[in-house]
């Protein structure tokens, strides 16, 4: 680690966007901060990286005023932060774009710029000044969204620009951008770098929090990286590559990737054929055999979600067969159908559609196969603790945490929920739809571990991943999607990331019918 | 402003002649769901006004305007409320207690003073909703119903269930006067709606209504005092129930305990069939005032088409759920052509 931590920056004219000194905060048996150092300079995006539970949220919150420090001291552009809360933080300039979108679904992109703080003469709202305010900060940042439109039906970008617009708004000099890119498309990637660009050129200080290594090397000034509640190093993005940050982080050596799977195929566990979705996907084919990983790479639209939930029972107006146990049927039309099947999906939305968050490990893990837990509809506790348990340990999913709600868990430890809650179950054919987004490096390899090993036991595993990288190092075969066609499938040997990437902007030959 | 019709997400990638029919699609579900309730309220005047044409008379109109008058002001309370994704079903007894503290007052004083003890009575009684769902953090629909129940008790105590008549002829002139025909209720329940519109359409607070109850936790990010603007709505509902237990009063120039118990669910009714949603952020006052017409159409029709009291209430309850069916329904167009 050669990476060196920063003098303690002395007698500068002019005062630090954000300056944090040994800032510790402590929660019942963890320590979040160790005597924590911090300095955002004004006109910078820095990088902060870090494994989850590193103390990344922890920091941040101390930053906006959501959690009070328990010592040490905050200063923000020379001002000493002693009031706590969302508005006394937004007084000081500080203002986070959140992982979870904070729009207003019913309410216009306008209005959800000025939220909470219209613009306004007496007590009346002045719309049209602010429809006119808000093309001046869509140009700002290089994007066009209609300001009457309602903004729960604009993408995921969209909502996210006009966050970082409300900032602007508010002439917030200070950004906390926390994994801004999660879940974005490529296309979109290319327009929230170009705003963060802007940004620095109007000289806005930004914090910017990825697990995208590549992106944080790119788009940041300076990198700092926390580890298990200590600041480990700070320095200029120059100092840095992606090895050294992911050692930095891991605190060792990377891992090595898990392997590829061995040996002579080839039991052809499912045949796919003829898939269509009206305005979605377009006759898709192929085939599946047991122990093996299947990635289906794609841009966001391109009718990846689609085909996984075709193959589970939820897309409506999917068509097509199935060839499974040599019989052949239309693809199943309900959630039960695709299960008797051995088909199961673990879906890409986690809070939403993949956890009862309110509920512990324990009822989220096993309610998918009560039946086999309850005879006779009486849920036995101790089997499903035991079940559990099972579960957990297959999962390298700390056992004790499985009476906590899913609420309280990190990303990584709700992916693993997510995936835990079918394997009592044993489904032939695993669905998972972005098994890592939002997760970090060490989650991520876990996750890695936990697929290879399954279909090491025999389950066929079908991933989509908006990370190509990911799709190239872990799928033995890989189906492109463009546009809902599919472009090809490429075997192992013909397996590169410039193939996948090629194939999947429909560089590479049209598509085969 | 919740409601123009969504452009399209500028990076649709479509081509122009699906961008077309996807256009036709989405404005088509999008107006439907937005005017399809109008459509409905259309269809149900003409039909009864075809069985009845003093259904349009300026009389017939007048004189229900005056009737709903109390039901439709705490409509308008009702409809911030629900906005903010609350409920407030203490407005049934709170409306007695409120009509009974002005008949009450009204026996012994002024009845100008006897108005504004019933409406600061429904200001307190909001308070107290407030303080309950907000302060101590209780689900709104139990609080409310809770303190339903007591308010009831108390009015029963109070009055040892007699009726409180109020010799003073001019206490009824409120409730029972009218300019040229108008009556003064009708007037004050076009105040109310007109009012409570523009400010949930063109100000600030308005605003904050709606931000509060499509997405709570970004509002209290946003620097929204969340709390402060629910508990508003409810001391705004407790002051409607003042003014609406006022009118009534007035009109009786007299005032019991359990007046009328099923006037929450007209309110509620009112205030869900013109399409708000109970789930909160979307809504407004014209479907109120839209809910409020079909509602009082229903119950004027039944007397004017002369229609046996038994099949009633078949027809109400059925034009209801299929009023809310039909709304369902275009949502289901709406999103599945907006995906």
């Amino acid at each position: 680690m050669e990476a060196r931590i920063d003098p303690p920056v002395t007698s500068s004219a002019e005062p630090d966007a954000v300056r944090v000194e040994r800032v510790s905060k402590t929660f019942p048996g963890v320590q979040a901060l160790k005597g924590v150092d911090f300095v955002l300079r004004e006109g910078e995006v820095h990088g902060l990286v870090g494994e989850n539970g590193a103390g990344k949220s922890t920091l941040i919150k101390v930053l906006t005023g959501a959690y009070t420090a328990d010592s040490g001291n905050v200063e923000i552009f020379g001002v000493a932060v002693d009031q706590h809360g969302p508005r006394a933080q937004q007084r000081a300039g500080v203002a986070a774009i959140y992982q979870e979108l904070t729009v207003v679904p019913d309410m216009t992109a306008a209005s959800n710029v000025f939220l909470g703080r219209p613009m306004r003469r007496g007590p009346m709202v002045k719309r049209r000044a602010m429809e006119r305010r808000f093309r001046e900060l869509g140009a700002r940042l290089g994007v066009d969204i209609p300001p009457a439109a309602r903004a729960g039906d604009l993408s995921v970008a969209s909502q996210q620009m006009l966050e970082i617009m409300r900032a602007l708004q508010a002439d917030h000099r200070i950004l906390i951008m926390d994994e801004p890119t999660a879940s974005l498309g490529p296309n979109e990637r290319e327009r929230l770098y170009e705003a963060v660009g802007r940004l620095r050129d109007e000289r806005a200080s930004v914090i910017y929090i990825s697990h995208d290594l590549d992106e944080v090397l790119r788009l940041c000034d300076r990198v700092s990286v926390l580890r298990d509640g200590e600041m480990v190093a700070t320095a200029d993005v120059e100092a840095w590559d992606k090895e050294k940050l992911v050692n930095t982080m891991l605190g060792t050596e990377l891992r090595a990737p898990p392997s590829r799977r061995h040996a002579a195929d080839v039991e052809e566990l499912l045949r796919v054929e003829g898939v269509t979705v009206p305005g979605k996907l377009q006759n898709i084919a192929f085939v599946l055999h047991a122990g093996e990983i299947f990635g289906i790479a794609g841009l966001v639209g391109s009718g990846r979600t689609e085909l996984l939930r075709a193959l589970a029972g939820t897309q409506p107006g999917a068509s097509g067969t199935l060839t499974i146990d040599g019989r052949t049927q239309p693809l199943p039309r309900t959630v039960g159908r695709a299960l008797g099947l051995g088909i199961a999906l673990a879906p890409e939305d986690r809070k939403g559609q993949g956890l009862v968050l309110s509920q512990s490990g324990f009822v989220n893990v096993t309610m998918t196969d009560m039946s086999g837990l309850a005879p006779g509809a009486i849920v036995r506790s101790g089997r499903r603790k035991s079940a559990a348990e099972k579960i957990a340990a297959s999962l390298a999913f700390d056992p004790r945490r499985l009476g906590a709600p899913t609420e309280t868990l990190s990303g990584g430890n709700q992916q693993k929920l997510v995936v835990g809650k079918w394997l009592h179950r044993r489904p032939r054919v695993l669905l998972m739809d972005e098994p890592t987004r939002g997760i970090d490096v060490g989650a991520k390899g876990e996750m890695f571990a936990v697929m290879r090993r399954l279909a090491d036991e025999g389950m066929a595993i079908v991933m989509v991943s908006s990370e190509l990288e990911e799709v190239v190092e872990l799928a033995d075969r890989v189906l492109v999607l463009a546009k809902g066609r599919q472009a090809t499938i490429l075997e192992r040997g013909e397996l590169s990331l410039e193939r996948v990437l090629a194939m999947t902007f429909g560089v590479e030959g049209e598509a085969a019918a | 402003m919740t409601e123009s019709p969504p452009a399209l997400p500028p990076d649709a990638p479509e081509s122009r002649a699906e961008r077309g029919a996807s256009l036709l699609r989405r404005y088509g579900g999008v107006a439907f769901r937005t005017y399809g309730i109008i459509v409905a309220f259309v269809i149900l005047v003409i039909v009864v006004s075809i069985g009845n044409p003093a259904f349009l008379s300026q009389g017939n109109i007048f004189n229900m305007l005056s009737q709903w008058a109390p039901a439709g002001i705490m409509a308008v309370g009702m409809t911030y409320v629900i906005l903010t994704g609350g409920f407030d079903l203490s407005i049934a007894s709170g409306y007695s207690l409120c009509a009974v503290v002005a008949a009450g007052v009204g026996i012994m004083v002024d009845p100008a003073y006897a108005f504004l003890a019933a409406i600061a009575a429904g200001f307190f009684v909001g308070l107290l909703n407030a303080v309950l769902v907000v302060g101590v953090n209780i689900n709104p629909f139990i609080t409310t119903v809770g303190t339903g129940f007591i308010l009831g008790g108390v009015t029963y105590v109070v009055t040892k269930n007699a009726a409180f008549v109020v010799p003073d002829m001019a206490f009824g002139d409120l409730g029972a006067g009218r300019w040229h025909g108008f009556p003064f209720s009708g007037m004050m329940l076009i105040a109310f709606l007109l009012v409570g519109g523009l400010v949930l359409a063109k100000t600030v607070y308005g605003e904050a209504i709606y931000a509060v109850g499509g997405n709570r936790e970004a509002s209290r990010l946003s620097g929204i005092r969340v709390r402060t603007v629910i508990g508003s709505t409810y001391v705004l509902s407790g002051v409607c129930m003042g003014v609406a237990g006022t009118l009534t009063a007035s009109q009786l120039n007299s005032a019991q305990a359990n007046l009328d118990p099923v006037i929450i669910f007209d309110v509620l009714t009112i205030v869900v069939v013109g399409g708000t949603s109970l789930a909160g952020g979307f809504g407004s006052m014209w479907r109120t005032v839209v809910g409020l017409g079909i509602i009082a159409t229903i119950s004027n029709g039944f007397v004017l088409l002369d229609i046996d009291v038994f099949y009633q209430d078949i027809i109400k309850g059925s034009i209801i759920v299929g009023a809310l069916a039909l709304d369902v329904l275009a949502r289901r167009v709406a999103t599945r052509s907006g995906a």
